[in-house]
């Protein structure tokens, strides 16, 4: 099994590598689209502006071939909200995998961004949950959400219910950041790697 | 979870109905629109305002006066009550209403619901599922109608109905407990739940955030002053995001040194080792600080992230002696996930906005020294020897102004005290900015952990000297915690 890790120049590329070799998989980042048949699986990881990121993809051709790709993908933080139509950080167009629009928290009282420790109420089985008990914690760091809960197979609560964990078809996302949620978080990409 | 404050009226009055009877009502002011401003001051997100009239003869009796609310407020209105005709619907949506609630005339009418859905889309229309004994009310709650109430959600589901506002009429305005498994079925059947009835207090409200409830309307509990908005929506958001306990590892040439305020530095091993067992104890995050921050250090200090990063799967922060961009991007690169910046964002302000922009701010951690000089609280910079004109709120202002994601903020006249954090320039930063703060120096006792989450209102504690010391554990400050209420991961 080998996964391709897309490398848009997102900062946490190297935590998604670290992660996975601790997990014993084979990986490569990949910067073009070339030759993808050669994966079982990839992983868009995201931290940075949606803006930028969106650039990055459009320009390495990757954009185009995202939402076409038949086999397990996962996306990460800001990979899940690029899955979505449309981010409000800086008024940007995605890649249109999963229907809805990100937008920023701006509910009364609460911190922006939302970061920490977060339940996680699991709404539907999924094999990337597999082995997860329901309410358990996982590590966000993000200023906008999903707005959409139609493909939403975990949800969180942060003044508003928001999708976690998303599934569609061969499409996985988390809004948390799985490689730095210690154990259950690794359990989740050992998850995506075995079971999705 | 949103807390909703319901506003109900009924002959152009603010009143509350004992489960739903026209004839047990209580007046609780004559101008709704007075009460609808003071919710907004308090920190509504949102109102839900219902015409009682039109809800029991089937047509609004109170547009002008929800108008009037709408305009009143800059929060978002829900509106319902006798909405049962798309020129009805259309009409409070044009006046501004951010969505409308329809009751009856979703039971009663598919192809009204159909066609509302359709034209309006699923986010502006709540459908209120008003059940007594497993049954769906209708007429104000006046009759019970023989739809089934599973039945009814399977159409609801196939129609395309997103929203639901659930109430169980024989609990509303009783203030006993809300329906919890009927609310938690519905969540998981995937509707977006907006839960009403019964709901009095913070245990209540929580476990309904818990549940996965979206919203949560209150009425007679507001006015009868059982639970105030400002507790309500602490229960409603405290439990779901946990306070963060964080220790701080000092390193020096690539060991992690143990002294007190910088002297008698004594080696206390290798950052990895000592980084992972305060993972294993549970810590939520960490932090790395160069305490030399010297440039012939750096090379070192990105050798420690490097390590770090392999072998460790919860967040750290790295700091000390990190100049410029390029310092930033290596760090980042090398595995840390956020970065501290002290003296060099005091010295060139524009390193926040450059990072914050390159790398997002969720990355950019600004660290202040501060201490009371006089009345007020200055900043200090090279590891708190030097006093800078900066006064520690407006700095910490200026730097989430430019995008720092978080304040790290370090009392000097309590550091290695182990007299209790500062608990007042704590809580005068954290509400002052819209970023998490993190809290550090002075903890001793666990209670001082509590105080500085709580009453100081910060976000995260961060602590040393204890935990090198093995004099408290993290496992132990977190456990005491949550005995204490005080939500963290255990």
């Amino acid at each position: 099994m080998r996964i391709g890790v897309i490398d848009y120049g997102a900062s946490n590329i190297e935590s998604i590598g670290n992660a996975l070799m601790h997990l014993r998989q084979e990986f490569e980042l990949i910067e073009k689209p070339d030759s993808l048949e050669r994966f079982d699986k990839f992983i868009l990881p995201g931290v940075g502006a949606a803006g930028s990121a969106m650039e990055h993809l459009r320009e390495s051709g990757f954009s185009e071939v995202i939402p076409k790709i038949k086999v397990p993908v996962l996306g990460l933080c800001l990979g899940l909200q690029l899955f979505a139509e449309y981010s409000e950080e800086n008024d940007t167009s995605c890649l249109s995998i999963i229907p809805g629009k990100v937008r920023r928290f701006s509910a009364s009282g609460l911190k922006v961004p939302h970061i920490g420790w977060n339940r996680v109420k699991i709404t539907r089985e999924s094999p990337l949950t597999s082995g997860i008990a329901d309410g358990s914690y996982f590590y966000f760091v993000h200023g906008y959400y999903l707005n959409s809960m139609d493909f939403a197979v975990g949800v969180a609560d942060y003044g508003i219910r928001f999708p976690a964990i998303i599934k569609k078809a061969n499409f996985y996302a988390a809004q948390f950041h799985p490689e730095k949620s210690g154990e259950l978080g690794l359990q989740i990409l050992r998850n995506f790697c075995e079971l999705c | 979870m949103l807390i909703i404050p319901a506003i109900d009226i009924l002959g152009g009055k603010c009143v509350r109905l004992l489960r739903g009877d026209f004839e047990n009502s209580t007046v609780y002011s004559d101008d709704p629109v007075s009460v609808a401003r003071d919710w907004e001051r308090q920190g509504a997100p949102m109102l839900h305002v219902v015409d009682l009239d039109g809800a029991k003869s089937g047509k609004p009796a109170n547009f002008e006066l929800i108008l009037k609310i709408v305009r009143a407020v800059g929060i978002p209105i829900e509106v319902g009550g006798g909405v049962r005709d798309l020129a009805t619907l259309q009409k409070y949506l044009d006046s501004g209403a951010r969505r409308v609630v329809l009751g009856t005339g979703a039971v009663n009418d598919e192809d009204f619901l159909k066609t509302a859905l359709k034209k309006f889309g699923a986010e502006k229309i709540v459908v209120a599922v008003e059940i007594k004994n497993g049954k769906i009310a209708t007429e104000g709650w006046q009759k019970s109608s023989r739809v089934q109430f599973d039945d009814f959600l399977l159409e609801l589901k196939k129609l395309g109905v997103d929203t639901i506002l659930f109430t169980d009429v024989s609990r509303d305005g009783t203030l006993t407990a809300p329906n919890f498994e009927t609310a938690e079925g519905l969540v998981r059947s995937g509707f977006t739940v907006i839960a009403s009835g019964g709901i009095s207090d913070a245990q209540s409200i929580s476990r309904l955030a818990s549940i996965g409830a979206n919203a949560a309307i209150l009425g007679t509990a507001l006015y009868e002053k059982k639970i105030t908005l400002r507790d309500a929506l602490a229960a409603a958001n405290s439990n779901e995001l946990t306070k963060r306990i964080i220790p701080c590892l000092d390193v020096t040439d690539g060991k992690v040194v143990k002294g007190v305020r910088f002297e008698d530095l004594k080696d206390a091993g290798d950052p990895v080792a000592l980084g992972k067992k305060y993972s294993e104890e549970g810590a939520d995050e960490l932090v790395f600080l160069d305490i030399t921050a010297s440039k012939d250090n750096r090379q070192t200090l990105f050798n420690v992230v490097k390590d770090v990063a392999k072998n460790i799967f919860i967040p750290f922060t790295v700091g000390g002696g990190l100049q410029n961009i390029d310092d930033i991007r290596t760090a980042l690169l090398l595995g840390a996930d956020k970065v501290s910046l002290n003296t060099s964002a005091i010295k060139n302000p524009d390193l926040i906005s450059e990072a914050a922009a390159a790398f997002g701010e969720q990355c950019v951690v600004v660290a202040m020294d501060v201490k009371k000089i006089g009345d007020k609280y200055k900043v200090f910079k090279k590891g708190g020897s030097v006093e800078t004109e900066l006064e520690a709120i407006a700095w910490a202002k200026e730097a989430v102004r430019r995008g720092a994601g978080e304040i790290l903020l370090t009392s000097m006249d309590r550091d290695g005290t182990k007299l209790g954090y500062d608990l007042d320039i704590t809580r005068a930063i954290s509400e002052a900015v819209s970023v998490p703060v993190i809290a550090s120096g002075g903890a001793g006792s666990l209670e001082d952990f509590k105080t500085v989450l709580t009453t100081g209102k910060a976000d995260a504690a961060l602590a040393a000297s204890l935990f090198h010391y093995e004099e408290s554990s993290v496992g132990k400050v977190k456990k005491y915690l949550s005995a204490n209420n005080v939500p963290v991961r255990l």
